[in-house]
């Protein structure tokens, strides 16, 4: 019964992980349709800024989360005004899904090159606190990023649901064509959603930081994860994306306890699989 | 002439989720004619069409070709019964070349080349007969509104049909390049082929159905020839606006 | 006749230049002795073979799929298993293997056909991941350490030399049978198929053409071709592991085809043949200092090629000056009037004989 217990507490807060990406990529996806699959690099370059800022600066991981947010969001600006926005207009889905997979190479080597392949990691004073609650125990970090996650998802709701610019985000989502009749400035919105999408992957790994071993293709899990969640969380929905990470992790944490740990990967990509085809019927059905 | 209809469709009904789309219409395509639906936007022109070509399958009712239930034919065995459609938003293969284009509907359908001779002969046959032989190598996404629905024509008439259903093959044209479009598809039905058509423009309409059908909110409000449609009160009313602008 | 006089100047050009380019291929391993370099253009064969099986899915059909790694891997280890367990004949069981891999992909992946787009994408990284895993838990495939093929003497039967030329010409053979296969498939019914659905699955439906059907069909050779180069790179290496069919080696595999230009049949020959030897450079010259410097430079022309020539460097040869100077000066291409007419009067004489 602890197992369980502690499983599901496991999965919750390694859920959280997966909504946080989830959501960078749902809004990416929802306003333009395509797929960022370097997101999971973007993940593993958050933790690179944070061990960064942490071991030659000295800035606490969660100090520097709003620091990490705010550079992954100009990154992120940068690679929409040079890369994809001038690449949205041949609109060849093949080149703008090998558009981001060559920026996940590039990325993920130039991390490579750059710190080399093995493992690194950030230990601060707390890192290794636990907290004690009945019968399971909650790493003091893990519970600080959940409570980050649910203030993040609250705003980010808020932020799409009540300012003009949220509500510009949303419009665009639907039609850009349409959100540019309104006068609704398309490329402005296009590098707010990448920068945003960024944003909330380099959280993810700046949170990630503190029980996550650091290197080049660390990210690669979380990238598909990501994936997942926005399928199932259903498009543009922050709330969904929110529950699918946490159900997600839930999934994970407990095919593991109840099958076995090596094939809790196999049972998370299954799942994938028939959920996909299962959405697509249901959508046939309807027609 | 024969009597007998070619197709023939009998209450039609499609719903989406709540809302009725198209309502109870029945009507029949005499062989060898022109047939037109008219109707003002939103008047389930497009949807009735859909239904007919295979795209989605009826609420209720029934569609024969003839004489042969079709109703659950899927889209792509359409050809197969010398059936062609053309598509109001034009769906050209726009890296290909116009040549390439038609070769590509030349090797399906009921009569389907069997080798690139073949395909590439009445290829230029079909570019002959839409007026389009001088551009085949030009990539189809490179071409104007106009020729890319002359292409819409070629590709549908490249599988040999029996019956060509058009759907506004002149929205958007000018009023030369709709003259020659009406020439275009008056040829086509000299050569044989029965037209059912949607079309916006009332003078396409007039000149060239002998047959009309008028939808308003998804259900037939008249059916005729075009002067006991336009003379018809009620799709006077209806389209009043239209027939003003048109005249 | 002046068409046909001029078309057969063309062709004896044309025939003449690629005779010259298989002769420098032919050449290669006479003159060139060093074991490394033998290598690379091995490499640059099965991973050129590779990328156009996933062309014909991916730039043909317009299905973007991510997980060719996958097949080569279900290929490779059908080889490996039943040389080794059951003591067949590797060449026996390549046939086999393409039989498995056809299967796998036209039968237990048939559902995932009716995903569209990304979703496709997605589907088929999470089938190739899927069966990845599977292999890596299952005792009988080895589970994390993989299985090897038998060394003894070298043997054209067994598929086995210590040296790596003849290699070198099976994986030419191969890569020309390939394109061979390719280049024929563009031309006919099944190209025009694949061509409209990839333009427009609807207009495809309207013409007659059932897109689920010509899907399947694409997958099916796609899945073949990779089962094969499975077996060509399990009897090369010798040895296998479930790392062969991670997603890396799938987005490796995509490369040349997109870099080279994704909507020709020859995108990723001329990508491969580019892009590989200058990666293996780099990769041995540089590597030691700075691991992934291969892999950052073909990111680096990948975006660089998507973002400034998004046809590829074939879509811009296709387009430049260099192409029309080479037609009109050296190869003495006719216009495609003449061409057309040519084709057509062909198919009079053989309809009179």
């Amino acid at each position: 019964m602890d197992l369980f217990l502690q499983a599901l507490i496991n999965g919750i807060l390694l859920g959280g992980f997966y909504a946080l990406m989830g959501m960078g990529q749902n809004i990416i996806f929802g306003v333009m349709k395509i797929v960022n699959f370097c997101h999971g690099e973007m993940l593993m370059v958050g933790m690179y800024l944070t061990f960064l800022l942490y071991t030659f600066v000295g800035i606490d991981p969660y100090l520097a989360l709003p620091l990490v947010a705010l550079m992954m969001f100009g990154l992120g600006a940068l690679i929409q005004h040079t890369l994809i926005t001038p690449s949205l207009k041949t609109k060849s889905f093949t080149n703008l899904l090998f558009l981001t997979v060559g920026l996940g190479l590039l990325l993920s080597n130039g991390a490579l090159v750059l710190f080399g392949s093995d493992y690194k990691s950030i230990r601060t004073s707390y890192s290794q606190t636990t907290l004690q609650l009945g019968l399971v125990s909650i790493a003091l970090p893990k519970l600080i990023s959940f409570c980050v996650l649910i203030v993040v998802t609250i705003v980010l709701f808020i932020f799409l649901k009540n300012t003009t610019t949220g509500k510009q985000i949303r419009a665009v989502s639907q039609n850009p064509v349409g959100a540019e009749v309104c006068g609704i400035n398309v490329k402005r919105i296009y590098l707010l959603t990448y920068g945003l999408g960024i944003a909330l992957a380099g959280m993810a790994g700046c949170l990630l930081t503190q029980f996550y071993s650091i290197f080049p293709t660390a990210g690669a899990g979380f990238g598909f994860r990501a994936l997942i969640v926005v399928v199932v969380g259903g498009l543009g929905s922050i709330p969904g994306a929110f529950f699918a990470g946490i159900l997600l992790g839930l999934l994970e944490q407990m095919s593991a306890l109840f099958i076995s740990p090596s094939y809790s990967d196999m049972i998370v990509f299954i799942t994938f699989i028939v959920i996909l085809v299962a959405r697509q019927l249901i959508i046939m059905r309807r027609r | 002439m024969e009597d007998k209809p070619i197709i023939e469709v009998t209450g039609l009904t499609k719903r989406f989720k709540g809302l009725t789309a198209v309502n109870d219409v029945s009507f029949t395509v005499r062989k060898g004619g022109i047939t037109g639906m008219i109707g003002p936007n939103g008047a389930g022109k497009s949807t009735t069409f859909n239904m007919i070509c295979g795209y989605y399958p009826p609420t209720e009712g029934k569609i024969f070709y003839n004489g042969e239930d079709i109703t659950n034919k899927r889209a792509y065995e359409y050809t197969n019964m010398k059936i062609a459609r053309t598509f109001q938003i034009m769906k050209p293969l726009k890296n290909l070349t116009v040549l390439d284009n038609v070769i590509a509907s030349c090797y399906f359908g009921h009569s389907a080349a069997k080798n690139r001779h073949e395909a590439m002969e009445r290829a230029i046959e079909v570019l002959k007969f839409t007026g389009l032989y001088e551009k085949r190598h030009v990539l189809s996404k490179e071409m104007g509104t106009p020729d890319q629905k002359r292409l819409e024509m070629a590709r549908a008439l490249a599988t040999k049909p029996e019956v060509l259903f058009l759907d506004e093959n002149m929205a958007g044209l000018n009023p030369t390049e709709t003259a020659e479009a009406i020439a275009l598809i008056r040829k086509i039905n000299e050569s044989g082929v029965t037209i059912l058509l949607i079309e916006h423009i009332m003078q396409a309409v007039v000149s060239l159905c002998e047959k009309v059908i008028v939808l308003h909110h998804g259900e037939k409000i008249a059916e005729g020839t075009p002067e006991e449609v336009m003379n018809d009160p009620y799709v006077m009313e209806v389209y009043l606006g239209k027939k003003e602008e048109q005249q | 006749m002046d068409i046909k006089k001029a078309v057969g100047v063309y062709h004896r050009n044309l025939l003449i230049a690629i005779g010259a380019l298989l002769a420098v291929f032919i050449a290669i391993p006479m003159i060139v002795k060093t074991p490394y370099i033998i290598n690379i253009f091995v490499l640059v064969f099965y991973i050129s073979t590779m990328s156009m099986a996933w062309n014909i899915l991916g730039g043909m059909t317009g299905q973007n799929s991510l997980g060719l790694a996958a097949y080569m891997g279900i290929g490779a280890y059908t080889v490996c298993l039943v040389v080794t367990k059951l003591n067949w004949n590797p060449w026996a069981v390549s046939i086999l293997a393409m039989l498995v891999t056809a299967f796998i992909a036209g039968v237990i992946f048939f559902p995932c056909f009716i995903l569209q787009g990304p979703y496709f994408t997605l589907v088929s990284i999470a089938f190739a991941e899927s069966m990845r895993q599977f292999i890596i838990n299952s005792e009988f495939f080895g589970r994390a350490s993989g299985v090897g093929l038998p060394f003894g003497p070298d043997s054209f039967l067994q598929f086995r030399f210590t040296s790596k030329v003849p290699y070198y010409y099976a994986g030419l053979i191969m890569m020309i049978a390939v394109y061979a296969i390719m280049k024929k498939i563009d031309n006919t019914k099944i190209g025009y198929a694949l061509k409209t659905i990839r333009e427009d699955e609807d207009a495809a439906a309207a013409i007659g053409i059932n897109p689920t059907k010509y899907k399947v069909i694409a997958v099916v050779i796609s899945a073949m071709v990779a089962g094969f180069v499975g077996f060509f790179y399990a009897s090369y290496i010798r040895y296998i592991d479930p790392d062969l069919m991670v997603q890396a080696k799938s987005t490796e595999f995509v490369l040349p085809a997109v870099v080279g230009g994704a909507a020709f049949v020859e995108g990723p020959l001329v990508g491969g043949l580019i892009m590989i030897p200058l990666s293996e450079f780099l990769r041995a010259n540089y590597a030691r200092v700075l691991p992934g410097i291969n892999m950052i430079m073909y990111a680096i022309v990948l975006l660089v090629v998507i973002r400034f020539r998004p046809s590829g460097i074939l879509g811009w040869y296709m387009e430049s000056k260099f192409k029309k100077f080479i037609d009109e000066k050296i190869l003495k291409k006719p216009s495609l009037d003449v061409l057309e007419q040519y084709e057509l009067m062909n198919y009079g004489s053989r309809k009179e004989a």
